[in-house]
């Protein structure tokens, strides 16, 4: 027993913690959690706890015997929604074969691998997310219009407006779970909010948007308003993305960083851009996994289309922020496409994996972009070499799967999961009548 | 002087051991010595040249004396006091020329330092406190020198004493451990006078942090080398009111320093390299951490062999405290790491590169890596203690010797294997601090040149031929060592279930199961049991397995499943243990025993195939033959051996003994990695076509006598007929046969069909080898139609029905056993089918398709993967066939090179006439390799057929590492197989849908 689980089963005692939730993410991105009492933690520590992967998403039996959900003592936390008193904790798991082997199947495992090669080259992985949600009125029926909160705009500061009241309680919240907020404000779109986590280790990172995802539903909950992170509630207004800052260190120093280079980002930046370009489109399906998303990315407006970057440019998918002088370690990249309701472990580890293997093999960059990519025609796209991203959920399965990099790196088990969930979702979508066609046709044909 | 003519050399000073005695002779005469030479006949006893004799290297001792006088004349009085004490055999002139004559490295030192010979003549040993401040306070005082070379100089006045004590040794190996401890003291007073400068150098910010140095490696254990890296870890805490952030820069900034201060070459040479590699990350960490870095990093990231590294750690310069909090805060993680998951893989692994890594040039000569080498007790000793050092705390030292002292007296070890490893350490330990301090280079050879033999033989007590002496030694020791596994190991746990010697401590049946399962032993009770019954009792043979066990045992422990491979031991044990040859082969037949250990822990089927013919064991021994016999060789073999029975049942029965044993040279030989797939295929072929031939012949005689009214053909189809079975294939086969002139036909048919009938029964029944499963459903008709046919008939049947799917099974077949007339005459009538000229029709290809199709959708068996199904899944066998076959189809009537059964064959052929796309051949013969490989391993390991890729993680485990993988790579060969059937399956699509 070492000493964080020490710490951890002290704690529990001090702060008479009734039940400890074991976290864990299945591959389509859902919180998975399994309650268990405090006494079968040091067992749960020791050998794991087993269960049966075959009822949970993507986690189909590779090995005939149970898996084993070992709790992670350094992501220990107490529930701060569950009161004070006779409260609940909880851990993020690995989940291991019987023989103490990860399992190919835990994405937390897949960005543990990606995260691990990027090691061997040298890199640790940062990330900053910027997430938005939209907080709506509670009570939605199947076939009424979602109502949202307010009718406020982006940076609207709204008197007495619940959503100020509400990022106040969810930061808090964060707070207290230790996850820095950077930055809160109200989004372009009525009801949408915007709360921008502290940038830190991609695994860490992607833990704390698991957590954050749950602490922004049990608050709004606890107000009596729903908060949605689907990419596209409302046809009208703008999708909910997670724009994702991302740089990598070589120990100290920010390796994409370079003094005097144009926007001071160095050769490492200029291929790491270059390598989530070229790949952009086979990850396309797994930043943006569901059929919504492609609403949000064709919807215009400041979501990304195009493989294209650029320094201010709002419509790229890689844009380089300013650069703020003095500040050489904040030098980064900011990817535009990603979804919120992503798995963010699976997102994480293919765009690094993209970026990676544009350092590898010494990616060109194709020239920036500076003009807004949705006021230029096709043939000027085309003639600039703007590639789009793929239009569809059913285009994007389609480049991932000829995809060696996406393969590699989620591991074939979970690739092979991966796309055949997601074709049984693209082909319930297409079995759908909408609302659209009906309207359209049903009058006139 | 040098026209003396060589008379006039004195006899007595060639006795003395000068390999240049006029030389010499000239030396002693030289004014510089000051009289103190002696009588010029030189046999004086206790006069100065016998004094030199007992140098290691009297001529280089002598040279080194006359330098040394000459410079002591430069220094006013030094060299009458010189003279005065040198007089004498005394103590100090003893101990000055033994310095001599060992080091040239501290000559020079003398030459340039000769006021430095007191530390020579009068030393003594020291406290390491001492040493420290005799080293701080040379470097405080520098007077005209840089500090650096002050500290350079200052230790090496110090190394002058510990060489003086080491040299005069009465036994070089009783010393070793005092040696080692002052040299290890000596290096940490280095250290802290290194950081006392870096201190200076820094200025008052120095005081802002609180850096402690810690020593790992042996200089942590206090056994360190003459010269060698010196490990160290830096840990640093702030002072008080400071930022942590600020505490570590300083820290790093005076770190850096001081492993500068010692490594940097300067005009008084160079100390050695501090080597902070071992820190947390390795050459990619911070080179300074917290306390609580470290152990959050230990904590979370750390691996087993940087724990094992830590046994050593012990705070040596810089601020106490710090480096106590360190060594407090990690020391209980160290003891705790054999409980930590994957210790065992972890284990396996660094066993491994302990062996590995060694320039083939030098692995002869190495005296530290490799098998028998230094590191190989200190680590194997380093984990005895991190198994057993968890539950008993006498075991927690950081030192070699010690560590295996204490193993001993716990019952760890038996005592006296203990004894004789202690003493070949020592030795081994010794030659290397010889060879070491002669030029004070860090080397770890053995030297060749005959001079530098015959020096190191000498300054170990060999008088009379140092040079062999020495390298006599050297090698036995080294054997001595290469047997520590099954001394350290091993053996012992003989101790706990067998009583080998009357005064060892017994290992604890509890210690024996922790070792058994941290050896890889899932079921250490059960291999407790086994090893009792092995060994028990006062029969010859278990006197032979106590010897052989404890080596054995690793064998086992090496392979995927240990506790089968003891099982089958065992088993086999109990079965040969009285035959006479059976011991003798295992004892005598060097590697036949372990070839048998791992044959037995790698793969049931071989196991099995051995427990049912122990006989058999005489094919691992050194004049066994591992290559598999050629076709006409099993034949003639299994004809004579059925040619000796007269009913068929025995014929067939001797027949399938040889197949057996054939079996079981053909797997060991695959286990051994002797064969390639290729051949594999085409050996089991050859075995299977034999036993048809030989049964086909019996049957006949039985049914049909001497005059038989037909002539019987069996033609192999799929794998048989490709040359491409495995382990696991049945016989897939069309029987064929031609009435004699004149024969009634219905009645040839009758006898045809009941020789067939007997043959399938006679191979079916359950018999000496696994049952061989002869299938003959590919027939026209498929099990309507009659399981033989005439030659006339099946050519009636093709010219009139003759579907898609038989040419496509035609394609492999190759007749196999029978008239071999009959077999030209058969090839000839389906050549135009299997090869129809023209290819295909647009409507045949698309039956061909849609047969497949259909047949993905409902052959897969419930329950099945379909991605990793070997035969029938996506990018399975049956689509790389389906996809060579469908192009033999359409374009082998065109292109002869086409025209073979064999899979692979037909493929490169059809990659060379540009049918297939190179990447789609590529990646198809890749699928077919894999799956083909696997399922032969899979068969292997299981000792039952399997379909595909294991589902059980033991499976897996055991298929990879025949398959030649690392250990433990189970789930990552899973992974490579669906890659790969990925990759096949897209191929596949494109050439036989898309094509």
């Amino acid at each position: 027993m070492d000493r964080q689980q020490e710490f951890v089963l002290r704690t529990i005692e001090e702060r008479d913690i009734r039940f400890v939730r074991l976290w864990f993410t299945d591959v389509l991105g859902t919180l998975k959690s399994v309650a268990i009492a405090p006494a079968e933690l040091e067992g749960a520590f020791a050998e794991g706890i087993g269960f049966d992967g075959s009822s949970i998403e993507g986690f189909v039996r590779v090995f005939e015997a149970d898996m084993l959900a070992k709790p992670d003592p350094s992501t220990f936390q107490v529930l701060p929604w569950r009161g004070e008193t006779n409260g609940t904790a909880r851990m993020f798991c690995d989940i291991t074969l019987p023989d103490g082997t990860p399992s190919m199947a835990d994405p937390r495992h897949v960005l543990q691998r990606s995260l691990s090669k990027a090691a061997d080259m040298g890199f640790t992985f940062y990330t900053h997310p910027e997430i938005e949600f939209y907080l709506l009125k509670q009570g939605w029926q199947r076939g009424a219009s979602p109502e949202p909160i307010d009718t406020s705009g982006y940076f609207d500061h709204t008197p007495h407006g619940s959503s100020a009241d509400f990022r106040r309680a969810a930061i808090t919240m964060l707070e207290t779970m230790g996850i820095s907020v950077e930055f809160s404000h109200h989004e372009g779109g009525p009801g949408q909010n915007e709360i921008d986590l502290r940038y830190a280790d991609a695994l860490t990172t992607a833990d704390n948007i698991m957590t954050f995802r749950t602490v922004v539903k049990e608050v709004a909950l606890e107000q009596g308003i729903y908060a949605t992170f689907m990419p596209k509630v409302f046809a009208e207004h703008p999708g909910s993305g997670m724009h994702t800052h991302m740089s990598l260190f070589e120990g100290d120093t920010n390796a994409f960083h370079e003094p005097g280079a144009p926007y001071q980002l160095s050769k490492v930046g200029r291929q790491f851009i270059a390598g989530l370009l070229r790949h952009g489109a086979e990850t396309a399906a797994v930043t943006n996994q569901w059929v919504n998303s492609y609403k949000r990315l064709w919807g215009g407006g400041e979501a990304p289309a195009h493989l294209t970057w650029g320094h201010n440019n709002r419509s790229a998918l890689v844009r380089v922020p300013m650069y703020k002088p003095d500040k050489g370690q904040s030098t980064r990249v900011e990817v535009r496409s990603i979804d919120t309701a992503c798995n963010p472990y699976l997102t994480f580890a293919v765009l690094l994996a993209a970026g990676l293997k544009g350092i590898e093999e010494g990616y060109d960059l194709p020239p920036e972009t500076e003009d807004d990519v949705w006021g230029l025609t096709d043939a000027e796209r085309r003639a600039m070499g703007i590639k789009p991203l793929p239009a569809s959920l059913s285009e994007a399965i389609e480049v991932m799967e000829s995809s060696e990099l996406v393969a590699e790196t989620l591991g074939e088990h979970t690739f092979d999961f991966f796309l055949r969930n997601k074709r049984a979702e693209w082909a319930d979508y297409r079995n759908q009548v909408t609302a659209f066609e009906l309207e359209r046709y049903l009058p006139s044909l | 002087m040098s026209s003396r003519a060589p008379e006039s050399v004195p006899a007595g000073i060639a006795r003395l051991g000068f390999t240049d005695p006029r030389r010499a002779n000239d030396l002693l005469d030289d004014p510089a010595l000051g009289g103190i030479a002696g009588s010029p006949d030189r046999i004086d006893a206790g006069g100065l040249s016998e004094g030199l004799s007992r140098a290691a290297d009297p001529d280089g001792a002598l040279l080194g004396l006359v330098r040394f006088m000459e410079a002591a004349a430069d220094v006013p009085g030094l060299r009458e006091a010189v003279v005065t004490a040198l007089h004498d055999d005394s103590l100090a002139r003893r101990r000055l020329l033994a310095v001599l004559g060992a080091s040239s490295a501290l000559g020079d030192h003398l030459v340039a330092h000769p006021e430095h010979w007191t530390a020579v003549t009068e030393a003594a040993p020291v406290a390491a406190s001492e040493r420290v401040a005799r080293l701080v306070a040379a470097v405080a005082d520098p007077g005209e020198q840089t500090p650096a070379d002050a500290l350079r100089v200052g230790y090496r006045e110090q190394l002058l004493g510990i060489a003086a004590l080491d040299t005069t040794a009465e036994d070089p190996l009783e010393v070793l451990p005092a040696t080692a401890a002052a040299l290890a003291d000596l290096a940490a007073a280095a250290l802290e006078a290194a950081l006392r400068i870096a201190r200076d150098e820094v200025g008052e910010e120095a005081a802002r942090t609180r850096l402690a140095v810690v020593a790992m490696g042996k200089t942590g254990g206090r056994e360190l080398n003459y010269i060698s890296d010196v490990d160290v870890i830096f840990v640093a805490e702030p002072a008080d009111g400071v930022p942590e952030e600020e505490a570590v820069a300083v820290a790093t900034d005076l770190a850096t320093r001081l492993m500068r201060l010692c490594s940097a070459s300067t005009g008084a040479g160079s100390l050695w390299q501090v080597d902070p590699a071992l820190r947390p990350e390795g050459k990619n960490g911070p080179l300074v951490r917290t306390v609580a870095s470290h152990r959050a990093y230990y904590e979370r990231w750390a691996k087993t062999w940087e724990f094992q590294a830590l046994l050593k750690a012990r705070p040596v310069a810089g601020d106490t405290e710090v480096g106590q909090a360190y060594c407090d805060a990690v020391q209980p993680m160290v003891w705790q790491a054999s409980s930590r998951e994957n210790f065992v893989a972890d284990v396996q692994a660094m066993r491994r590169r302990v062996e590995e890594h060694i320039p083939k040039a030098e692995a002869e000569r190495q005296i530290k890596l490799g098998a028998g080498g230094l590191r190989d007790v200190e680590f194997s000793v380093q984990l005895l203690q991190l198994v057993h050092g968890r539950a008993d705390e006498s075991l927690r030292t950081a030192t070699t010797l010690e560590g295996l002292e204490v193993l001993s007296a716990g019952g760890y070890i038996g005592r006296e294997d203990a004894a004789t490893l202690g003493a070949a350490y020592r030795y081994l330990r010794a030659l290397e601090h010889r060879i070491q301090l002669f030029r004070l280079r860090r080397t770890h050879l053995m030297p060749t040149a005959e001079g530098d033999l015959r020096r190191l033989g000498r300054s170990l007590g060999h008088r009379s031929s140092p040079a062999d002496a020495v390298q006599e030694q050297w090698r036995a020791r080294r054997r001595e060592v290469r047997r520590l596994h099954e001394r350290i190991f091993y053996r012992p746990l003989l101790s706990a279930v067998a009583r080998l010697s009357d005064q060892d401590v017994r290992l604890t049946p509890e210690a024996a199961r922790e070792r058994l399962s941290a050896l890889g032993f899932r079921d250490p009770a059960g291999a407790l049991r086994h090893l009792e019954a092995l060994t028990g009792g006062v029969s010859r043979r278990s006197a032979i397995q106590r010897q052989l066990l404890p080596v054995m045992l690793g064998w086992f422990a090496d392979e995927a499943d240990p506790d089968a491979g003891l099982l089958a031991f065992r088993k086999i044990s109990d079965e040969l243990g009285s035959t006479h040859w059976y011991l003798r082969l295992l004892r005598d037949e060097g590697s036949a025993a372990e070839r048998l250990a791992h044959t037995l822990a790698r793969s049931r089927y071989a196991a099995a195939l051995l427990e049912q013919a122990p006989e058999c064991v005489q094919f691992l021994g050194d004049r066994g033959t591992m290559t598999p016999r050629t076709r006409e060789e099993v034949l003639r073999r299994m004809r004579s051996a059925a040619g000796r029975k007269d009913d068929a049942e025995a014929a067939v029965l001797a027949a399938r003994t040889i197949r057996r044993s054939e079996l079981f040279r053909i797997a060991v030989a695959d286990l051994a990695g002797l064969v390639t797939l290729a051949e594999l295929g085409q050996a089991m072929t050859d075995l299977t076509a034999a036993l048809l031939e030989v049964t086909l012949e019996v049957c006949l005689r039985e049914v049909a006598g001497d005059e038989p009214l037909t002539r019987v053909l069996v033609v192999g189809m799929g794998r048989l007929g490709g040359g491409e079975q495995g382990y696991g294939s049945d016989a897939d086969v069309l029987f064929v046969h031609d009435p004699v002139p004149g024969a009634d036909e219905s009645a040839a048919q009758g006898q045809a069909l009941e020789v067939v009938k007997r043959l399938i029964a006679l191979l079916g029944r359950n018999g000496p080898d696994p049952v061989l499963d002869v299938d003959a459903s590919l027939r026209p008709e498929g099990k309507n139609g009659p399981l033989v046919r005439s030659l006339a008939s099946y050519r009636e049947y093709y010219a009139r029905w003759s579907l898609v799917w038989e040419a496509q099974a035609l394609l492999r077949a190759t007749p196999v056993a029978g008239d071999p007339d009959l077999a030209e005459r058969f090839l000839a009538l389906v050549a135009p089918i299997r090869w129809p000229e023209g290819g295909l029709t647009p409507p045949q290809v698309r039956e061909i398709r849609t047969l497949k199709a259909r047949m993905e959708s409902e052959r897969l068996p419930r329950g099945a993967d379909r991605k990793t199904h070997f035969k029938l899944g996506h990018g399975g066998l049956s689509d790389v066939e389906w996809a060579v076959q469908l192009l033999q189809l359409c374009h082998a009537g065109e292109h002869p090179a086409l025209r073979t059964p064999s899979t692979l064959g037909a493929l490169a052929a059809a990659e060379d006439l540009g049918l297939v796309e190179a990447e789609h051949a590529a990646s198809l013969a890749a699928a077919w390799r894999l799956a083909s490989a696997m399922r032969n391993a899979g068969v292997l390991f299981r000792g039952k057929g399997v379909d595909a890729v294991p589902t059980n993680d033991r499976d897996a485990d055991g298929v990879s590492r025949i398959l030649g993988m690392e250990s433990h790579t189970g789930e990552a060969l899973g992974e490579r197989y669906r890659r790969v059937a990925r990759r096949a399956r897209a191929a596949f699509e494109a050439e036989f849908f898309d094509g």
